[in-house]
């Protein structure tokens, strides 16, 4: 008897049932993936007028009647500056398409109009706006150069004599932020050194720049131009580091830090990086001491068979906690 | 208590063990291969390289030490050299096994570092999902391979812990409990997102007689707290309970079996989000001794949310490419993971556990993607199996008829028809020929419907697997290879596309009309059991990716040895 027990329990087991999930299910409704595109409700921005510089944010809001990738395109009608916004949904709202004021493609925004696009993946309808910058964004940090001011009394130069040599601040509208950025151009077939600038602590009228100590917090930033067709030059910063804050920096017992990049990329382009993450010269121990920089060195590099080296440099900038979002 | 004499035993004697006597054995394999590839896609491809050749030795060399009667340590390292690559560049060193293992105090037996290690099919297994047929010839070779190189053994998963094991014998009532226990580590803290992760578990299996056993099994992946700066910790656990009941004798013996059991699976710090679910599968069986038949039928219904990780990671992870002839035309498309690749390449099988619901390839297993532990189906199946005494025959055949438990996307639920026979003939013991002289052949059939009432609810996609083989020893110790085969899907689905928490967002089609065609011939030479050259040559002809078929030929030359 104990064995046929035994097997009814295991049979009840066997033959038991999950309450019924015929009215569940999971995922979106595929009526909402693959049914027919429309729009319920258009593109509208949440306030016309934005003020950056206030702490004011814009977000977009549109809904359509099926899940769609879609794609928020604001455009500056007077820079051409770009930011764009991707996302995946049936809906936009605030949580989805704030914008900051932040640029995704180079010029940065200015005060002005910007045009307004939301376009989905594989439909043909586009939905306008437009929104007004008042003040465009600002960004805390402590800012090296932009070259807006001319040439700063107290910043360095050595230019080799070389063919073709434009070493100057350009105002030519091709800047990325405001109006001017530096030109770093010119043919020099016996030395990778094309051309640098030193940027000292004294244009700033203090024997160190007023950065934090905290390595691992700081960011550099700089945006970079790179030439279309000529991805043969190379930027390099140095960090010279005064730590016995004597005035100078001595190269044989004092850190030096270093950031190199081959511009193989054509525009205009970002780059940042956490001042902990360089790699010095050892010569000082190998500690990261921002707040002791007393120059940051430029040097524009081209390998001396490649011929004609042209780069462009902008907005170079020390920000805390994160990299610059321009 | 006077009238139960309790005996303390080992359960298993380790194969190290038999060797007794010798204090330090070398064990180990070596294996060579050299290959030549010439492919080709669309006539105007003038980007891909069109041919490859490459190859390599390698040495995997252990030390065995036994320092006592019950202690064994193992160390084996690996030396790998890529031809045309000495001096340095393109060798490399690494360690392959490292372990200790005994017996402590004559009772419990134990191992420490690498554990090649499963429990039940819901709990911790390593289900082969992927390659539905078994294989010989030119396949069998590189299906050895592979498995030897991401120590697939009996569907174990090689995990870095420690295991315990013991078991208890009686004289009445009940004739032994057992008692598994192990944990290992699945990942490192990187001290700041990302904490210390560890997977534990084990069971009690009391057999009562030879007609029953029940076993009570669970198992947890979680996050030790306060080993990173995130707080947020993963845990799966998975209880299980099997069990085993027979009757019979000689002639036939019927019996019912299976698992059945609970699972949840969330994050700390937002338990309303822990999915929780149970399964129940079980299975009456019949095996007919002397006809050398057998017979089963199953039930099985494995929740919507079951989720068992440690029975649901998959061997594959397609999310990966290829190594070989990874682009292709002159716009360098991606080449899918094909057939071909999970018999040629090692490095596409994963060796851990996947905390995740891992991607899949619907085309060759979109019944039961993650093995019998699949989530979100419920079932039957039949299967019938013969072996005849004289091992001239040995077939099994299984169907499943299985369906969704909770829809995607819709209410109507998806049905999957699958087919699984698999036979071979030893035609030297038909024939009593001394020779080997083998034929294989697995035919696997599959079809997911759904029905809807919008063109885009219907599902209605099919698949084909063909693999079929022979080994003849036409001259002593020299064997003849050949084999074919064939992957055959058409139709369309809709797949879910799962965000970062496994949560459903959206679907993509999977749309497929294609096969995948692969002929194999070699000659195989056996220098013993364990030593062998085979040489082989392939044609590969693949139509997946639609506007994009492409073939190849290749010739590889293996030389395997173990020792």
């Amino acid at each position: 008897m104990k064995k046929y027990g035994l097997i009814l329990l295991i049979g009840l087991t066997f033959l038991s049932c999950r309450k019924d999930e015929i009215d569940l299910t999971e995922g979106p409704n595929l009526t909402d993936v693959y049914g027919e595109f429309s729009v319920i409700n258009t593109l509208v921005a949440s306030q016309s007028n934005v003020d950056y510089t206030s702490g004011q944010s814009v977000y977009f809001t549109a809904e359509i009647s099926i899940i769609s990738d879609w794609e928020l395109k604001i455009t500056g009608q007077s820079s051409g500056a770009e930011k764009i916004i991707t996302g995946t949904g049936k809906v936009l709202e605030a949580s989805s398409s704030t914008w900051n004021g932040s640029t995704t493609n180079f010029p940065m925004f200015q005060a002005e109009i910007c045009d307004v696009a939301l376009s989905f993946n594989g439909q043909t309808d586009t939905l306008f706006t437009t929104v007004t910058i008042d003040a465009p964004k600002t960004n805390a940090g402590f800012l090296l150069a932009d070259f807006e001011t001319g040439w700063v009394g107290g910043w360095t130069s050595f230019i080799q004599s070389g063919g073709n040599m434009d070493f100057n601040i350009k105002t030519d509208g091709s800047a990325p932020q405001l109006g001017s950025h530096y030109n770093m151009q010119g043919i020099v077939n016996w030395d990778w050194l094309v051309g640098l600038v030193n940027f000292n602590s004294a244009a700033y009228g203090t024997t160190t720049l007023p950065l934090s100590s905290n390595a691992d917090n700081l960011y550099f930033n700089a945006l970079i131009y790179g030439q279309p067709g000529l991805p043969n030059s190379r930027v390099l910063f140095q960090f010279d580091e005064d730590e016995d804050e004597g005035g100078t920096f001595n190269a044989v017992n004092e850190d030096q830090f270093g950031y190199e990049i081959l511009i193989d990329w054509e525009g205009w382009r970002l780059i940042s990086v956490k001042y902990s993450d360089l790699e010095g010269n050892g010569a000082g121990g190998g500690v990261h001491n921002p707040d002791k920089i007393n120059a940051v060195n430029m040097l524009h590099l081209a390998d001396p068979s490649s011929g004609l080296a042209i780069s462009k440099l902008d907005y170079l900038i020390f920000t805390e906690n994160a990299a610059l979002n321009p | 208590m006077k009238y139960i004499l309790i005996f303390v035993i080992l359960t298993l004697i380790s194969p190290a063990f038999a060797q007794r006597g010798k204090k330090v054995q070398f064990i180990g394999g070596a294996r060579s291969l050299i290959s030549h590839a010439n492919f080709t896609s669309t006539e105007d491809d003038s980007v891909t390289a069109p041919k490859s050749t490459g190859g390599y030795a390698l040495v995997d060399l252990g030390i065995k030490i036994n320092p006592n009667k019950s202690t064994e340590i193992l160390g084996m390292f690996r030396i790998r050299n890529n031809f045309g690559a000495f001096w340095g560049g393109g060798v490399s060193f690494d360690v392959r096994q490292l372990y200790v293992r005994g017996v402590a105090g004559k009772v419990l037996r134990y191992q420490i570092g690498n554990l090649d290690y499963k429990l039940t099919p819901y709990t911790f297994y390593n289900h082969n999902a992927d390659l539905l047929t078994r294989s010989v010839g030119t396949l069998g070779v590189k299906e050895d391979i592979f498995n030897y190189e991401s120590f697939y053994k009996e569907n174990t998963w090689r995990q870095q812990g420690a295991s315990i094991n013991f078991a208890l014998q009686f004289p009445k009532v009940v004739k032994e409990i057992e008692f598994n226990g192990f944990i290992t580590r699945l990942n490192p803290t990187d001290f700041n997102n990302i904490l210390e992760r560890l997977y534990g578990g084990g069971n009690v299996v009391i057999t009562q007689s030879k007609h029953l056993m029940l076993g009570v099994n669970h198992v947890s992946i979680f996050d030790l707290q306060g080993t990173a700066v995130d707080s947020n910790a993963y845990s799966n656990n998975v209880s299980t309970l099997t069990y085993d009941v027979s009757f019979g004798g000689d002639k036939i013996k019927f019996g019912v079996d299976g698992e059945s059991g609970i699972s949840s699976s969330g994050m700390s710090l937002t338990p309303d989000e822990t999915l929780k679910d149970y399964f129940i599968h079980a299975r009456a069986y019949m095996n007919l001794k002397k006809k050398n038949l057998g017979f089963d039928v199953g039930y099985m219904d494995n929740g919507a949310d079951f989720r068992s990780f440690g029975a649901q990671s998959k061997r594959i992870d397609y999310s990966q490419q290829n190594n070989f002839f990874k682009r292709y035309t002159n716009n360098q498309i991606v080449r899918p993971v094909s057939m071909y690749d999970l018999y040629n390449d090692p490095n596409l099988y994963s060796v851990g556990i996947q905390t995740g619901i891992m991607d899949y390839n619907p085309a060759v297993n979109n019944a039961l993607p993650y093995g019998i532990a699949t989530f979100n189906r419920r079932g039957a199946y039949v299967g019938a199996s013969y072996s005849d005494s004289a091992k001239i025959i040995d077939a099994s055949a299984k169907y499943y008829y299985l369906n969704e438990i909770r829809g995607q996307g819709t209410t109507v639920l998806k049905t999957f028809n699958y087919v699984n026979v698999d036979a071979h003939f030893s035609l030297s013991n038909l024939l009593n020929w001394k020779k080997e002289l083998g034929v294989h052949a697995g035919l696997v059939f599959q079809q997911t419907t759904r029905d809807g009432d919008f063109t885009f609810e219907e599902v209605d996609l099919s698949s084909l697997t063909l693999n079929a083989g022979l080994e003849i020893e036409f001259i002593d110790k020299l064997s003849l290879m050949a084999n074919v085969f064939v992957l055959q899907s058409a139709g369309t689905d809709q797949l879910p596309v799962r965000d970062a928490n496994d949560v459903i967002v959206n679907y993509s089609e999977f749309k497929v009309s294609g096969i995948e065609t692969n002929l194999a011939g070699g000659l195989k030479f056996d220098f013993s059991k364990t030593i062998y050259l085979a040489a082989m040559y392939e044609w590969n002809k693949n139509s997946f990716v639609a506007d994009n078929p492409y073939n190849f030929n290749q010739m590889s030359i293996y030389y395997v040895i173990k020792f």
